[in-house]
């Protein structure tokens, strides 16, 4: 049996590639599943997707811990844990990134056959928009000779095509096909020591009755479930405000909209931003009625 | 103290009233609406300080509780079968957020065919939501239980809401002279509320947040041990009640002449009463007979009655609802906490809908648990006044 694991973040469709590999396995005879993992739905949240294919039926539901092939469709998910952790020591790993192989670092001891390419570019001209998963399914068939990419470009053109139209599921398809030709293989010889994020993982008597969490209990890493709190969402971000302060007119739209607390009213009712948390999606920016916000490319700082 | 004639539902808004409940959402269903009527008069003419709620469904209703209850004040309420399915989704907010709610359910059948008579298919499926569970016989003890329950649920060891469940109609609507306890000696049972949190504005916490897989079973288990917490609470209770006013109740469960029983049966609700004549009976008449008035569904006493049957030959099970291709709830339980323990357990379904249950019905079952002491085989599950064969 076969073990994949795909690390993505929200809206690029880490989902739907592993689907569609389930789906082009199944196409050549195999059996194949797949299944996503993640909590509240939203755009940049990491989420993980599963995959198995096998010549018998596959009985296991659980999540993959010790995958034979890695997809990692957004490189600043390299930041988090390590998205190669539990490789197979005969693994491979496919990435979407500008780099060579041998430029990377997956961390101490992935030492595997890997494949990049720069699939955001390719998702960009072929499709318009950056969703990679299509293109990084090219570059698996690069990479990993259990499906070839004749399958992988059947389950494209019909998945897409019935969900999208035809017309998409033709461009999918080419972006795979693009991604395919693109991809450089080579070897990773990981040697950064990932440090595990402590988390709070109490013992059941440690809870507060109710999982009532007030904010002066979060004591560092102490926070409980699914706040955003644990979630430096400020790390997903690829673009960042900029704060015209002496333009603002204190109308307080851009701190009533932003989806993630990240905008902090101050006393005069100005505002200021902790980077940490804002994930850069521009959304205070685009409500400002006096264009007091920009948004520039690239993430800095903490706090402006 | 004063004895003052009264039907179920005003036995229960009383104990409402004498245990100082601060915020009562309520919607009416027969045959718990004289409930909440009673607790609106006492409200207008100032006998009570609560805030009446009234909602726009039962749903609504069990929303309001859990928020007022989050809002650190003591919260009563009361509904009827299919008021309390509407409740449902919210019972499984209360118990978790563990909000010590008093809820009465006057016990009627629930959904089709449609009746409004006492049954116990609208309270028993919802043991599994977390609530606790206590059942009455008779008025003053759904006054009683009233009070006791607030002091259950608010005891810092469960801080879990609890239903005080009545037979509709049987209770609900019959008079009985009922001891209204002082207000003093209720204060001195039930202290004020302490919640453990509060929703503040200047304090600002998060009750129950989305709880990702790593910690849900940890949550549960937590809630596992407060059920199991209040079996203690509930004995203490019922002592110091006890010791404050006389009556007794035996906490869990109320053995009745079961000392040197042979035979007995156990069951739920109003059907006690009439066991403990049809018990009296058979001791006159020379025959070992004896009765357990299951008092709480949920703490379910499995270990306590496994040591009270331990001299019993032959026990059987009443139900007042149905479980369908198989058996009643009460058996169900009742079997699992004997299992092993090489007593013959059969059923005995009756009342179902509201069907009256007379001393010639409870003698039935007695009489075919009586052979099934004897070592006779009888069937497991007996439908009991039902016309035609059972198959």
């Amino acid at each position: 049996m076969y073990e994949i694991r795909f690390h993505g973040r929200g809206g690029q469709g880490a989902v739907m590639a592993a689907q569609t590999l389930a789906d082009a396995a199944v196409r050549i005879g195999f059996q194949a599943q797949a299944f996503p993992y993640f909590g509240a739905e939203r755009r940049g949240a990491p989420v993980e997707a599963y995959a198995r294919i096998d010549t018998a039926k596959i009985r296991t539901k659980s999540q993959v811990y010790r995958p034979h092939l890695v997809v990692i469709m957004d490189a600043s998910l390299l930041e988090l844990e390590g998205p190669a952790s539990g490789l197979r020591p005969d693994g491979k790993v496919v990435m979407n990134v500008a780099q060579r192989p041998e430029e990377l670092d997956l961390g101490a001891g992935v030492d595997a056959e890997c494949g990049t390419v720069d699939a955001s570019s390719i998702a960009l001209e072929t499709l318009k928009m950056p969703v990679v998963n299509t293109a990084m399914l090219g570059a698996v068939a690069k990479v990993w000779n259990v499906v070839p990419l004749d399958a992988i470009l059947e389950a494209i053109e019909d998945r897409f095509g019935g969900k999208l139209g035809r017309r998409a599921g033709m461009l999918n398809a080419e972006a795979a096909r693009r991604a395919y030709e693109a991809t450089v293989v080579g070897r990773t010889q990981g040697k950064r020591e990932y440090v595990q994020p402590k988390r709070w993982l109490p013992v059941w008597d440690e809870i507060p009755i109710g999982v009532s969490l007030r904010k002066t209990a979060h004591v560092e890493e102490e926070v409980g479930p699914a706040t955003t709190y644990q979630h430096h969402t400020g790390r997903w971000k690829w673009s960042t405000p900029l704060y015209k302060k002496d333009k603002c007119i204190r109308c307080l739209r851009c701190w009533w909209s932003c989806p993630d607390a990240a905008i902090v009213r101050q006393d005069d009712d100005y505002m200021r931003w902790d980077l940490e948390y804002c994930k850069g999606c521009g959304i205070c920016a685009d409500i400002c009625p006096v264009e007091a916000i920009d948004m520039l490319q690239g993430a800095r700082g903490t706090w402006q | 103290m004063a004895v003052k004639t009264i039907t179920g539902d005003q036995a229960v808004a009383y104990g409402a009233m004498l245990a100082r409940a601060e915020v009562v959402p309520g919607f009416p269903i027969t045959p718990q609406t004289v409930i909440i009527e009673q607790i609106s008069e006492f409200i207008n003419d100032g006998l009570m300080d609560a805030d009446f709620i009234p909602a726009e469904s039962e749903h609504s209703v069990m929303s309001v509780a859990v928020g007022a209850s989050a809002g650190g004040v003591r919260t009563f309420t009361a509904t009827s079968s299919q008021g309390l399915a509407l409740m449902y989704e919210m019972l499984f907010a209360a118990a978790p957020t563990r909000l010590p709610v008093v809820m009465a359910v006057a016990n009627r059948s629930l959904g089709a065919a449609s009746g409004i008579w006492t049954e116990h298919n609208d309270s028993v499926p919802v043991r599994e939501s977390g609530w606790l569970q206590v059942y009455v016989e008779d008025n003053q003890e759904a006054l009683d239980m009233i009070i006791q329950a607030f002091r259950i649920a608010e005891d810092r060891r469960v801080m879990l809401p609890i239903m005080v469940c009545l037979d509709g109609f049987i209770l609900s609507h019959v008079v009985e002279g009922v001891d209204i306890p002082e207000q003093a000696v209720v204060d001195r049972f039930l202290p004020r509320f302490a919640p453990v949190n509060v929703l503040d504005p200047r304090d600002p916490i998060m009750m129950n947040p989305v709880t990702p897989p790593e910690f849900a079973t940890e949550l549960r288990y937590q809630q596992d041990r407060a059920v199991e917490a209040a079996r203690t609470v509930i004995g203490e209770a019922d002592e110091e009640f006890a010791a404050l006013t006389g009556r007794r109740y035996g906490g869990l469960f109320e053995a009745y002449r079961l000392e040197d029983a042979e035979f007995a049966l156990i069951g739920l609700g109003t059907w006690a009463g009439i066991a403990r004549e049809v018990v009296d009976q058979l001791r006159a008449e020379g025959k070992k007979a004896g009765l357990i008035k299951l008092r709480y569904m949920r703490p379910f006493p499995g270990q306590e009655l496994r040591q009270a049957t331990l001299n019993l030959k032959a026990l059987g099970t009443f139900d007042r609802s149905a479980a369908f291709n198989g058996y009643g709830p009460v058996f169900t339980e009742v079997r699992n906490a004997l299992y092993g323990s090489g007593i013959t357990v059969t059923d005995h379904l009756a009342g179902i809908g509201g069907r009256d249950i007379t001393a010639e019905m409870v003698r039935d079952m007695y009489g075919l648990v009586e052979r099934s002491a004897r070592g006779e085989k009888v069937r497991d599950c007996t439908w009991h006044a039902l016309r035609g064969e059972m198959e």
